[in-house]
């Protein structure tokens, strides 16, 4: 089995991924890494307004972030019945860190009239991925990985494992994390390289048979290694040095940037943290 | 392909697998006056708490090294030979850190919220540790990868694992639902009060039932034949007998077995208005009648840990035979009118498999298959 890229985004408020990427690969980015990245608080401009209401920002961004992958119209809703063969894998550590503290602070000082029901989802630490899921109508399997920097890199991992399992025919998988004082202050106690941001990045993986005729239009995903090929990463361009720290989804927002420049920008591949290379298929 | 289970290691109110499995049978129930949440969290007065020496600070980490050990160690384990990959499960991790610096400014040391270092201290040769924030489906789905990985050859052995305390945010929601503060879990009871917070963790061992080696091991406790997954996307709390029965018949369909073949099924049970009369639902969907019983009268609501507290149950009915009742159950609901729960005490265990059910927030569905092992 082999596994196609199918969609694609980088939703990161505040960031020109154009004057990035040409000052340090020398590429003319084209316009898709121009698309607006709203903040969270303005998510209805991508998602229309209907069903925000109480929804962390972290969630926020993964909708925009998978909106966009999907190449859906601005403010569509999806609608019909969930799709069993689509599933949803999260990655993501302190998606939901501000509201639990806000609820225990109104415990601990306010009481009982201080807690929102609104709130109830939001304490489990799942809120992304089942988030996207409902949103977006995605009835398989639905995974919030939460293993602190690394989740990304596991999450591809878990997204892969389900194609290969065949659990799903498509995986969603969206990175995500917010950047509110509560998730700043948790990431900074790491001493990280670089400062924590609030983002998010979606690559939609589909199974391709090995039976399937060549299709040089497609991207695909295999191991790294050899050839010629953009290295993203530590060592590399390094998005989380360039961009700031996405954390949980450092991994996703590299696939994603690894695919534009496949499709758009002429590269032959690129390697993402040395775990996986994007390619046009042969 | 089935897989075989070669340990299990459970912590509960009740204390180890045999001690909860022996209290489970004897109708006992573990509730008891709310600690650690404290005072102060509104409409919650009761939980199912497991007093270990230790503080309530990281204590799911501590539980979590407890039973990867136990497991590891039961399994026969050697990470020097083998590729073992653990999956960790948890539906509020270790939240209750992020609470405490909320409320009383205590620091959050780096990479505590996941559990690759509690998992390390005991399995430091572990190839892979991930953790899966699933809501209290996730000892499930962390069961349904295992056996996903030593299928596809990615590790020789896999540790699925779980661990759940409370979160001052999680007792504040219940609270908020709960018109008068509920006393016990009494799942599918026509007057059940609600959902409680049980403390518990669990591990077990997964290894392909042809191992590339031809050594199977000395004594397998039970043949894994398949979990099924969805997602309702339905709802962010509220269950979804469509999607619950989709879960089910994926397992079905991946195992190759049929409805009809199932002896008993380990319920889901959680006590509240909503997940029993839906739960009842998607069995009786399924069109038989099954023995079924469900734990968390006698233990809480362990969460995350649920699934694999529920596997290591259906472990100790294969192996002895007996079924425990469903504790807190007087009076079944009326959507369960024709569901043969186990109530008032022990009943024998039917031929058959064994279904384990585990529904999450998020609407996050995971049904295992088990049977004994041949």
């Amino acid at each position: 089995m082999n596994v196609a890229i199918t969609g694609w985004s980088l939703h990161l408020p505040g960031v020109r991924p154009t004057d990035a990427l040409a000052a340090c690969l020398g590429t003319p980015p084209g316009a898709w890494a121009r698309a607006d990245a709203v903040p969270a608080d303005r998510a209805a401009d991508v998602l229309g307004r209907k069903g925000l209401l109480g929804m962390e920002p972290a969630a926020r961004l993964a909708l925009c972030a998978v909106h966009r992958a999907l190449d859906l119209p601005p403010k569509h809703r999806p609608d019909g019945p969930a799709d069993p063969s689509a599933a949803v894998v999260a990655c993501g550590d302190l998606g939901n860190a501000e509201a639990v503290a806000r609820v225990a602070r109104a415990v601990a000082t306010e009481g009982a009239a201080a807690v929102s029901i609104l709130d109830a989802p939001n304490v489990s630490g799942n809120v992304v991925a089942a988030t996207v899921a409902i949103r977006f109508r995605l009835g398989g399997p639905n995974l919030m990985v939460s293993s602190g920097p690394g989740s990304g890199a596991h999450g591809l991992r878990l997204a892969l494992t389900l194609l290969r399992a065949r659990r799903a025919d498509r995986v969603v998988l969206v990175g995500a994390e917010p950047g509110d004082e509560v998730a700043t202050a948790l990431h900074a106690a790491g001493d990280p390289a670089s400062p924590l941001a609030a983002g998010a990045a979606c690559v939609v993986l589909e199974a391709v048979p090995e039976t399937a005729p060549p299709d040089g239009a497609r991207l695909e995903l295999c191991d790294p290694g050899g050839g010629d090929a953009v290295a993203i990463g530590p060592g590399g361009f390094d998005t989380a040095a360039e961009w700031g720290d996405h954390h949980g989804a450092e991994t996703v927002v590299g696939l994603a940037l690894a695919a534009h420049l496949v499709a758009d920008e002429g590269a032959c591949a690129a390697d993402v943290h040395g775990a996986a290379r994007v390619r046009r298929a042969r | 392909m089935p897989a075989l289970i070669t340990a299990s290691a459970v912590r509960t109110c009740f204390g180890t697998g045999a001690d909860t499995f022996a209290a489970l049978l004897a109708g006992r129930t573990g509730a008891g006056p709310l600690r650690d949440g404290g005072p102060g969290v509104p409409g919650v007065t009761t939980g199912y708490h497991l007093v270990d020496g230790g503080g309530s600070a990281f204590k799911a980490s501590r539980l979590l090294t407890d039973v990867v050990a136990e497991a590891v160690r039961s399994a026969g384990l050697d990470p020097a030979r083998e590729r073992i990959a653990v999956l960790v499960g948890s539906g509020l991790g270790e939240l209750s850190a992020v609470e405490r610096w909320a409320v009383d400014g205590t620091d959050v040391p780096p990479r505590a919220l996941d559990f690759e270092a509690a998992v390390r201290a005991a399995l430091p040769g572990a190839a892979e540790v991930t953790t899966l924030s699933g809501a209290c489906s996730a000892g499930g789905h962390a069961l349904a990868l295992a056996q996903d990985l030593v299928e596809l050859g990615a590790a020789d052995a896999v540790v699925a694992a779980a661990a759940d305390t409370a979160t001052r945010s999680m007792l504040a929601m219940i609270g908020r639902v709960s018109p008068v503060p509920a006393s016990a879990v009494r799942p599918f009871d026509a007057g059940r009060e609600g959902v409680l917070l049980g403390e518990g963790a669990a591990a077990v061992v997964v290894v392909p039932e042809r191992r590339p080696s031809g050594r199977r091991p000395a004594r397998p406790l039970a043949r894994l034949l398949a979990t099924g997954l969805s997602c309702d996307a339905a709802h962010p709390t509220a269950p979804d007998v469509a999607g619950i029965g989709r879960a089910m018949r994926d397992a079905f369909d991946r195992a190759g077995r049929r409805f009809a073949e199932v002896g008993l099924v380990v319920a889901h049970g959680t006590g509240t208005a909503l997940n029993d009369p839906a739960e009842c639902r998607a069995l009786r969907d399924l069109g038989c009648a099954p023995l079924v019983t469900a734990v968390k009268g006698a233990v809480g609501h362990t969460s995350g840990a649920a699934a694999l507290v529920n596997l290591d149950v259906a472990v100790r009915c294969l192996e002895e035979g007996a079924v425990p009742p469903v504790v807190g159950l007087r009076t079944v609901l009326d959507e369960g009118a024709d569901v043969r729960f186990v109530q008032d005490g022990p009943a024998a265990l039917p031929s058959g498999l064994v279904q384990l059910n585990a529904f999450g927030f998020g609407g996050v569905n995971a049904v295992t298959l088990l049977e004994a092992p041949s």
